[in-house]
């Protein structure tokens, strides 16, 4: 696959301060996720693309094409800042319909457009309403709107569920995926793991302005050596199980949780562990309920990297 | 039992044609929001009285017989010629209304936008740094000229009607030329200094005491140094008097103060350099250090 942001050897100071350090990434088709702490570089990194911030050294280029000084690049880009960016004096109306007038629509297109972006973030019902009475939640759904009202082909959303309750962030990842499906591009950033979880497990891990990971949350997982994996066994005799895995190498480590019921196996070689599970389950005829790999999740392997 | 309906996104094929002034949502954006405001508009209506008044003038100047109870030997003020016109555009009170407008319906040009973190969602769109000043400067240029070079052009064409001759313009023929340069040259200072101070901060209200308070200090400035220095040279700290040399300078008048001309067109093109250096700094993404 071709990639469609491209960032290459790139660094940005602010001051003294080094925002992000020699990032290379490419950012393919399909949804991405800028995993990081508060102040890793997500929001750098995303300015970076949508050339508001010069690089310092390096280059990002958008499908070929250079994203510093190059508004015709920002087109085909939908961008969903962190903040809020609202005049509050405007109606939701006034707010889609003037930004999309940078784009060069006819003045029925505009209206068409606009109506189309708030009927789908369901705030078509509100749209004269002046954005200063908008709650949390609406305001994060208008800026949203703003984001995908020109039908952009890659969408930039840093932080777009922040604010929203339950159903509403149901929604904008259903519709976050359905633009996956269509061929485009996204990238979302988060530091809300089961956020990130919820939309891809094509991650980039971002921490104190260096790409720590990046890739599919598995294989990043695999990549980890210094924490074998665990994978836990609750079955009606933990212990006879355990007896029975006593002395094989591929096993670093075996305890008991507080249950009594789940034996937690830590290991680097998951593969033979399962094949060896399964053998050892039918020859001595041992009922297992549940197997499951606690730290094979997005959280876990954030922690790891970080040291956390 | 009400049905659930979920609204999906669909790709949507519409006609894009280029856009051939990019900055003009901008401009379209900053006028409707100072009309926003009440007190502006009362204002902007107000600023049009030094107009009417010019007009009447140019009125009672062409039945003098009528009016000479009235006007009382007062006849010479009403001798319509570039001198009349020079009046009108250098006057300080004119000048001072404009700053009022501007303060007023342009001081959050920028400070808005850097109060409402909107520069981020501007220069995410097909929009450049370049076409974001000059709309912002064109939001400045129309409050200008609406009460310079529109008025002056009027003046020009009642002028003419109210003498029933093209006798005035064959006389003066590069008056309306003086008038559109000299609103010209008002607006890019005026613009260049509204930016400059509204760039400095994201709360409208400093800006707003930020360009009247300079306006007129400048102007308290000159008069204290002049009492003490006892040169007419301190007359280019100010501003207002620095727009009354150049404005007398494009009506071929003589300047109000024994100042070359050309002294104050370097002063007020060193505070358009100041001000292009600083909005070059400024405006950029709000950068967020956490």
């Amino acid at each position: 696959m071709t990639a469609v942001i491209a960032a290459s050897n790139l660094s940005k100071w602010y001051g003294n301060v080094l925002g992000l350090n020699d990032v290379s990434l490419e950012i393919e088709e399909g949804i991405t996720g800028l995993l990081g702490p508060n102040g890793a570089g997500k929001s750098t990194f995303m300015k970076l693309i949508t050339g508001q911030m010069k690089p310092a050294i390096g280059t990002v280029t958008v499908r070929g094409r250079r994203a510093w000084n190059s508004p015709e690049v920002f087109r085909g880009i939908g961008f969903c800042p962190e903040q809020d960016v609202f005049y509050d004096e405007l109606t939701g109306w006034e707010f889609l319909t003037g930004l999309l007038r940078f784009y060069g629509y006819a003045k029925s297109e505009i209206g068409d457009r606009a109506a189309r972006a708030l009927d789908i973030v369901d705030l078509a019902k509100d749209k004269d309403r002046l954005i200063r009475g908008y709650s949390r939640g609406m305001r994060q759904r208008i800026k949203f709107a703003q984001a995908i009202a020109h039908d952009p082909g890659i969408l930039i959303l840093d932080e777009p569920l922040s604010g929203l309750d339950p159903l509403g962030k149901r929604k904008l990842i259903r519709l976050i995926k359905e633009f996956r499906s269509q061929g485009r591009t996204v990238l979302v950033s988060s530091h809300v793991l089961p956020e990130i979880e919820a939309l891809t497990s094509r991650i980039v891990l971002i921490h104190q302005g260096k790409i720590l990971a990046q890739g599919d949350i598995p294989y990043i997982r695999e990549l980890i050596e210094a924490h074998p994996h665990q994978i836990s066994v609750r079955s009606s005799e933990p212990r006879t199980l355990a007896a029975r895995f006593v002395g094989d190498p591929s096993i670093q480590k075996m305890t008991f949780a507080s249950d009594g019921r789940t034996l937690i196996v830590e290991t680097h070689k998951r593969d033979e562990f399962f094949g060896r599970l399964t053998g050892v389950v039918l020859e001595a005829g041992i009922e297992v309920e549940e197997i499951t790999s606690p730290d094979d999740n997005l959280q876990a392997v954030f922690e790891y990297l970080v040291g956390k | 039992m009400a049905t659930v309906r979920e609204k999906g996104y669909s790709h949507w094929d519409g006609r894009l044609c280029e856009r051939r002034f990019p900055w003009w949502p901008i401009t379209r954006t900053g006028i409707q929001l100072a009309f926003r405001k009440k007190r502006f508009k009362v204002l902007f209506a107000g600023a049009f009285i030094p107009a009417f008044v010019f007009l009447v003038g140019l009125y009672i100047s062409e039945r003098l017989e009528d009016f000479k109870t009235i006007i009382q030997g007062s006849d010479r003020l009403l001798n319509i010629g570039p001198k009349y016109f020079s009046t009108y555009f250098a006057n300080g009170g004119l000048l001072f209304l404009i700053v009022l407008v501007l303060a007023f319906g342009a001081g959050g040009l920028i400070a808005d936008d850097l109060k409402h973190n909107s520069l981020q969602l501007y220069f995410s769109r097909p929009l450049g740094k370049k076409d974001y000043l000059l709309g912002k400067m064109s939001v400045v240029g129309f409050f200008v000229l609406v009460f310079t070079a529109v008025p002056g052009l009027v003046l020009i064409i009642f002028k003419l009607i109210f003498a029933g001759s093209f006798k005035f313009f064959l006389q003066y023929p590069w008056l309306p030329l003086s008038v559109l340069g000299f609103s010209a040259l008002l607006t890019v200072f005026l613009a260049f200094y509204i930016l400059l101070l509204s760039a400095l901060s994201k709360n409208s209200r400093y800006v707003f005491i930020l360009i009247f308070g300079t306006y007129i200090f400048s102007n308290v400035a000159f008069g204290i140094l002049q009492s003490i220095f006892r040169t007419p040279y301190m007359a280019l700290f100010s501003i207002p008097v620095n727009l009354q040399q150049v404005g007398a300078f494009v009506f071929g008048q003589k300047p109000p103060h024994n100042v070359p001309a050309v002294w104050s067109f370097a002063v007020l093109a060193a505070i358009c350099g100041l001000s292009a250096a600083v909005l070059d700094r400024k405006i950029r993404s709000v950068e967020v250090i956490k």
